[in-house]
């Protein structure tokens, strides 16, 4: 069996029974003493850490051991289920499988403290099938399958608490993402009609004699997609529901949402400009330079907000918002080095985000703090974890040397060489404007949390107790800070290998 | 000459005169002569029909053996055969239907005379059939009434004086009219036989002399008859006439009297002006309007009555106004689907009248609605048949109904002016409207109500056992409307080669 | 196969049907079995019938003139026949189950068998007269199945049916005439059988009956603004409402609409005419609306009652779009609905049947008491939005495709509409899934103490539809491309 279907089937079969045997313990209900609640646990974090990581070798080496391509069935008569191995999909599929593990990792400690863990790790894994085949997905169609399963799959996450608020949240994640999924469809209908194949060519495959005399119709459907897959990518103007879905989530799955599922979106812009429509249909027209603006005004915007937020998770949720669009900023530009720069950000954002998450989730789980002010002085207690945030902050700031400087030198490089007239010029202002606002946001936590001051009462913010997070959660987070550090010392191999992506599809 | 070429003749005198006769009988033994006189006229009356189908040309009977244009005679070809067999037949069944209720509401010392009515109407209504006499047509147009008025009155509470009253004063109007539109033909063309002014009328048209004295006699002619069918907006004697009489009079006038009046018409237009004089005239523009309006009028006030007998009436106003409607469209299809549907009219209007009856009875006998919930169980054939009453009025395939609306929804459809849409949307929005009064009230007659209060309010289980002749009445209804929905194709052609013979 | 069988099917569950009530049945148990067996022997005939069609014509009996009731078998009477046949024996296996709460089984199962042949009826009718008499026979069987529960409502709501439906069959009447007065023949032929040396001059006339006739028929369908009636019917027993309300009786509008429109009228002589932009202005209205509407309805069966009426509007969208791929998309989504919208209705039912829950707010927590039940509801839920994988999203694109290759201004606002609805459709379902596995954190689950899944009578349908929907929805192909042969006269 192919190694594609097996890297797929593997965690979402065994992600479905996990969440089946969750409904029939609940049929059964409560016949199970402490001591045995105990011993299941064990078992399934065993199950569920060898699933990971057999899944994530598997992915890897389908990714990496030579081209393939694999047609499973036929959805409609020229429209296959079919995958495919490519470049955009190797790099994509190689950061979620490293995020995924370690979040995973992760949430073996921080789930004890919520319930109902088989239905979150079950959806865990189904997640997990499922991202990794939206990555090696070879057509359009195939990409909106997964993409779709991917937001159902993933809304018991954010739901996962039970509380009011959460399902709120869950439903509002759902309901944009289905509008979003919705038009990115609406653009789908017209693609299928005016492309020769709806499988992702390089330059893309619009079929010029069939488009002549329908460009506008089509620029509209273009637009439509973007705007539609921004919703995941959380671009204004469906952006409202990243800030409330992500923090109400357990950390783990904020973490991943934030760091992995958001970019999906990102993939999706990808895919459908450089793969299917081909960027020469976009470049110099009203769609790129909406789209630019778009983004531009989700950077300044998604700054300015998570500056003006104190509850710690919803902060770093606007700092995604914020950050995605650095992201897509840079592909709009439809510029090599820029789309270098966009690339290494979707990889570096993922590490940092997750990391930053991460923590948060480790403040909430040893001492239930989560908001921003709560936090002072409790370096004192957890110096490593803080440490680890430090590396992260700084990284996504983009202080040389951390991995962040890599991505963005590259992004203003991109957007001051690519002809789009006043906006290479503001285009790089925004940025740095939002880089000064992350700086803003992240590094008072820091500096709080080293340095107290010296009027600072232990006793009286409850620290006094406080230990250093369990090395089940601490060793994941610094591996991540890690990464993030040293992909910004060392990124050229990275670095060479997404710019030959960038190359071919310009 | 064949000796059934006399049952005509032998049939308007058998039935005028059993009329005097039964005023020196009993009630009980006049209501047996009424019943074999009715039955014996409509054997005679179905000979002459397949004498005239097997011989497939019309014949004059003249009384007497005078000629025309002294003379008085009887006109017969297959159009009043048919009539006068299907007359009978419901005539019969409508007497058959509703001897329970005479018994109950007529007083036993007139019993005998509301036979003598019955047997002078029948009487009248072959005479209007068969004649080929305009002067003739109108003596028996007054005996009609004068008998119609007798049924209405019969049933001695106050509101049926009301009410014949009413009905004479229109009816007379009516009579008038005619009247006043015979004496104009006849100083026109100076002939009273149909046959005769024909030829004038013909001749005048073509030298195009009196167009207007033409004109106002043939609307004289027709406003009379329509004023006497109830035609909207003259229908205002009808729903207390037929809400209050007696059954069999309610049904006997509604499918019977006003029919023959349109009978009578018809024959005006066709053998009296010639078709090519009518279809000239705009006077059938009128009568189209009028049509139309009646069909959806009619069936608002029908909706808005509360009580099931009048909102059968009301509904017969609006079944005038689809005749109406069909000679409106002018065209021989038109007529073909005006004379079915009185047929069709006929068959079901009596079958609604005398199951409504059966239905009051079994509900403390009242006519209201609110009464009514659940008769349709409490006696189960009375609630049959007037559910397939109900739908053949809404026209639902199988059912005479439907052959109608189909009838003229064809003329109108093939028709070469403006009157095709606003026809075709007429009979659509009163089939809406029949929906409404005619099945509301099915489902009511089906809701089911607890026992408890069927004690309470003493509501009667009606069985087949109890009212045999009524329940045979009834299932011979059901079987007639059956036959002409499903097997309607003889009779239309009965009908086509009836109205070939009259021009 | 000889054209005997074709009266054969259609009278043997009207007569089996009759009998109900009359024959001396044991216990409950014979009579499911009685009319169980009648109505699989039934579905076999009618799938053997299918398989080999006899090709001429039956005449049952003369009406007047050259107007008969006939019956035949053809492309898109098969289609139907098959929705219809496949689907009643599990219906009914629903509801003996069902029905042990509402009573009066007897003459629940007289009427509800007898719908069957007419239903069948419809399919399989020769010509346009044929099909109208199925049609109101249909509006008038149904009826008793609608009052069942004689409450105040029912009656009401059996009445509005009553009026809606029979005034549209008066409406759809007058286009029946003009195919008899302006027709070569009332028989269905592909591409239609009007004559255009008749017609002359009349063609305005003429789409202006087409306009009527359409919407008289789309009654049925429940489209705006004629959609009254079927949400108000949800009064009726579930097997009910999801058989007919979301198939049988709703589908013989569509049906009937696809009659007319590419076999009676013929497209030639309606397509790029202001007849189709007007109907094309009303089905994209209401395939809006009847989701708006759903989303507000706070009543289960209503809600989806409501999301019936946008879904049927889709088939219509297909009718109207007047092409090979609109018939293409309209015939797929009527299959491909059918299974989905009796699937959640019948989830419906069983949350009905066993907890007597009706409104959407009482539904919190049942997920964890009723797993299979709710799963088969999110995975109707999911189908109906369109998710690939699950047939919504084959028949979604089917009739987008058709709306871009129309290329029209309307057409492409008619796929955003769909699109529209899709999310509005995500919205109204998810968030009774929601409810059902997600009552909130403090949930208290002793008040739902009590509550089970339902026997297997009620689950194995649902079972069967759940294995159906993936099978449509991962190879639709042979279906596909039987309807696009189907459709191939259509130019």
């Amino acid at each position: 069996m192919s190694l594609i279907l097996l890297s797929v089937f593997l965690p979402t079969v065994s992600g479905i029974l996990l969440v089946v045997s969750s409904f029939w313990e609940h049929l059964k209900a409560g016949t199970a003493t402490e001591k045995r609640k105990k011993g299941i646990l064990k078992r399934l974090h065993l199950y569920v850490g060898i699933i990971l990581i057999f899944t994530a070798l598997l992915a890897l080496a389908a990714a990496w051991t030579g081209e393939r391509e694999i047609t499973l069935f036929y959805l409609m008569k020229d429209i296959p289920i079919y995958f495919k191995v490519d470049n955009l999909g190797r790099f994509f599929v190689t950061f979620v499988s490293i995020v995924w593990v370690l979040a995973g990792i992760y949430s073996f400690t921080y789930m004890k403290h919520e319930r109902e863990e088989k239905r979150f790790f079950g959806c865990y894994l189904l997640v997990y099938g499922i991202l990794i085949a939206l990555d090696f997905s070879g057509n359009l169609v195939t990409f909106y399958l997964f993409y779709e399963l991917m937001t159902l799959a993933s809304v018991p996450l954010v739901m996962h608490s039970g509380m009011r608020e959460s399902i709120m949240a869950g439903l509002k994640y759902l309901f944009y993402s289905m509008c979003g999924a919705y038009m990115g469809l609406f653009g789908i209908f017209f693609l299928y009609r005016y492309c020769d194949t709806l499988s992702f060519v390089e330059g893309g495959s619009l079929n010029a004699a069939l488009v002549s005399g329908n460009e506008k119709l089509l620029m509209i459907a273009v637009f439509s997609m973007l705007i539609g897959f921004g919703a995941k990518a959380g671009m204004f103007p469906l952006h409202a529901w990243l800030p409330t879905a992500h923090p109400v989530a357990p950390s783990p799955a904020s973490a991943v949402l934030s760091g992995v599922i958001v970019k999906s979106g990102v993939l999706a812009m990808i895919r459908v400009v450089f793969y299917v429509a081909g960027a020469e249909f976009v470049r110099g027209t009203w769609i790129q330079t909406a789209w630019m603006i778009l983004s531009l005004i989700t950077v300044f915007m998604g700054s300015m907000l998570a500056y003006r937020e104190k509850v710690f998770k919803k902060r770093l949720a606007y700092s995604t918002v914020s950050q995605v669009s650095y992201i897509l900023f840079g592909l709009s530009l439809l510029q090599p080095q820029a789309m270098t720069g966009a690339l290494l950000h979707t990889v570096f954002h993922a590490f940092i985000k997750c990391g930053l998450f991460l923590t948060a989730g480790i403040f909430i789980f040893c001492c239930g703090k989560n908001r921003v002010e709560e936090l002072k002085g409790i370096g004192r207690k957890m110096p490593k974890t803080l440490w680890c945030f430090t590396f992260a902050s700084l990284a996504l700031i983009g202080i040389p040397p951390a991995s962040g400087f890599v991505s963005k030198w590259h992004l203003a490089q991109g957007a001051l060489g690519a002809p789009v007239g006043i906006l290479r010029y503001i285009g790089p202002a925004v940025l740095l404007v939002s880089a000064l606002l992350t700086a803003g946001y992240l590094l008072p936590i820091v500096m709080n949390g080293f340095f107290p001051g010296t009027d600072f009462d232990e006793k009286k913010a409850g620290n006094a107790e406080l230990k250093e997070a369990p090395a089940g959660m601490l060793i994941p987070l610094m591996i991540l800070a890690g990464l993030s550090l040293l992909l910004g010392i060392f990124p050229s191999p990275l670095t060479e290998f997404v710019s030959r992506i960038a190359e071919t599809l310009m | 000459m064949q000796f059934v070429q006399n049952f005509p003749f032998m049939s308007i005198i058998l039935t005028l005169f059993s009329g005097p006769l039964s005023s020196i009988l009993s009630g009980k033994k006049a209501k047996y002569l009424n019943l074999a006189v009715i039955s014996i006229v409509g054997v005679m009356s179905a000979a002459v029909l397949a004498f005239t189908v097997s011989t497939g040309e019309p014949y004059v009977y003249m009384m007497g053996h005078f000629p025309a244009p002294w003379g008085n005679e009887i006109r017969v070809g297959v159009l009043e055969g048919l009539m006068a067999v299907f007359f009978c037949i419901i005539m019969l069944l409508s007497m058959l239907g509703g001897i329970k209720e005479r018994e109950r509401e007529i007083e036993e010392s007139k019993q005998n005379l509301y036979y003598i009515m019955v047997n002078l109407l029948l009487s009248s209504l072959l005479a209007l059939i068969y004649t080929n006499d305009l002067f003739t047509a109108y003596v028996f147009v007054e005996i009609n009434t004068i008998s119609a008025c007798g049924l209405i009155m019969i049933r001695q509470n106050g509101r049926t004086f009301v009410a014949a009253t009413r009905y004479m004063i229109m009816s007379l109007l009516g009579s008038g009219m005619l009247l006043m539109g015979i004496c104009f033909l006849y100083g026109l063309t100076g002939h009273l036989l149909m046959s005769n002014i024909q030829e004038a009328v013909a001749a005048l048209n073509q030298t195009g002399a009196y167009h207007l004295p033409l004109v106002i006699s043939l609307g004289m002619i027709s406003v009379g008859l329509a004023v006497k069918s109830a035609l909207f907006p003259f229908h205002g004697w009808l729903p207390d006439a037929y809400g209050y009489s007696t059954v069999s009079s309610a049904s006997i006038l509604s499918s019977l009297v006003s029919k023959g009046y349109i009978f009578l018409l018809i024959k005006v237009m066709f053998r009296v002006f010639g078709f090519a004089v009518v279809w000239d005239s705009k006077v059938i523009n009128v009568l189209f309007v009028f049509g139309i309006s009646g069909m959806i009028i009619g069936s608002i006030d029908a909706i808005r009555s509360r009580n099931i007998r009048r909102m059968i009436a009301y509904s017969s106003v609006a079944q005038i106004g689809y005749i109406y409607m069909g000679f409106g469209l002018g065209s021989m299809e038109g007529f073909i689907a005006s004379i079915f549907h009185v047929l069709s009219h006929a068959a079901t209007k009596s079958l609604l009248f005398v199951s409504a009856s059966g239905l009051t009875e079994a509900s403390g006998n009242s006519a209201v609605f609110g009464e009514l919930t659940g008769a349709g169980f409490r006696n189960k054939v009375a609630g049959v048949a007037f559910t397939v009453g109900s739908l053949s009025m809404v026209g639902l395939p199988a059912f005479s109904g439907f052959i109608s609306k189909l009838l003229f929804a064809q003329a109108a459809a093939g028709h070469h002016d403006w009157k095709v849409l606003p026809t075709l949307i007429a009979l659509a929005i009163s089939t809406v409207l029949n929906t409404v009064y005619f099945l509301k009230t099915v489902i009511r007659i089906y809701t089911p109500v607890p026992k408890v209060e069927c004690k309470k309010k003493d509501y009667v289980t009606i069985t087949m056992r109890q009212q045999p002749v009524k329940f045979a009445a009834l299932v011979c209804f059901i079987i007639i409307n059956l036959i002409l929905g499903l097997f309607s194709q003889p009779i239309v052609t009965l009908i086509s080669d009836g109205l070939k013979m009259f021009a | 196969m000889n054209s005997v069988i074709m009266p054969i099917v259609i009278l043997l569950p009207i007569f089996c049907g009759a009998l109900v009530p009359v024959l001396p049945f044991k216990s409950r148990r014979q009579m499911e079995f009685y009319i169980e067996t009648a109505v699989i022997l039934n579905s076999v005939l009618v799938v053997c019938m299918l398989f080999h069609r006899p090709d001429e014509v039956f005449t049952m009996f003369r009406l007047t003139g050259n107007l008969s009731i006939s019956f035949r078998l053809d492309d898109l009477g098969t289609v139907f026949a098959a929705i219809v046949s496949l689907l009643w024996p599990l219906a009914s296996l629903y509801a003996f189950e069902y029905m042990q709460h509402e009573g009066h089984e007897k003459v629940f199962f007289m009427f509800y068998t007898m719908t069957y042949g007419i239903t069948l009826g419809i399919a399989l009718s020769d010509d346009i007269l044929t099909m109208y008499c199925f049609y109101e026979m249909l509006t008038l069987i149904t009826l008793p199945l609608i009052m069942h529960t004689l409450s105040r409502n029912a009656i009401l709501a059996s009445r509005t049916y009553l009026y809606y439906s029979l005034g549209g069959a008066a409406f759809a009447f007058i286009g029946m005439i003009f195919i008899l007065i302006y027709g070569d023949n009332s028989q269905f032929i592909p591409g239609g059988v009007l004559n255009l040396v008749k017609i002359g001059n009349k063609g305005n006339t003429l789409l202006l009956v087409y306009v009527l006739c359409f919407m008289g028929f789309s009654v049925k369908t429940a489209m705006w603004p004629f959609g009254a009636w079927l949400p108000k019917a949800g009064v009726a027993p579930t097997p009910v409402t999801a058989l007919l309300h979301a198939v049988a009786v709703v589908k013989a509008g569509a049906f009937a609409v696809i009659r007319v429109t590419y076999y009676s009228f013929g497209t030639e002589f309606l397509k790029g005419t202001w007849a189709q932009n007007v109907l094309m202005v009303f089905v994209i209205f209401t395939i809006v609306y009847g989701c708006s509407r759903a989303l507000k309805e706070t009543h289960f069966k209503r809600r989806l009652a409501y999301s019936t009426m946008s879904n049927l509007s889709y088939i219509l969208f297909g009718v109207v779009l007047m092409s090979p791929a609109g018939l293409v998309g309209a015939l797929s989504h009527m299959i491909f609905h059918a299974v989905m919208k009796i699937s959640s209705f019948f989830c419906a039912g069983a949350v009905i049947c066993k907890t007597e829950k009706n409104y959407i707010h009482e539904l919190d927590g049942l997920g964890r008491k009723m797993p299979v039940v709710f799963t088969v509801f999110t995975i109707s839920g999911l189908a109906l939005m369109g998710v690939p994988g699950l047939p919504g999203f084959i028949s979604k694109w089917n009739l987008a495709k058709a709306a871009v290759l129309d290329g029209g201004t309307l057409a492409v606002i008619g796929m955003g509409a769909l699109l529209v609805s899709a999310l509005l459709t995500a919205i109204y379902m998810m968030t009774i899934s929601v409810r059902a596995f997600f009552p909130g954190k403090n949930f208290n689950y002793q008040k739902l103490e009590g509550v089970k899944e339902p026997g297997i009578q009620m689950l194995f349908p649902l079972l069967v539809f759940v294995a159906a929907m993936f099978v449509f929805g991962l190879h639709s192909q042979p279906v596909i491309s039987a309807l696009t042969d189907l459709a191939a006269f259509v130019k």
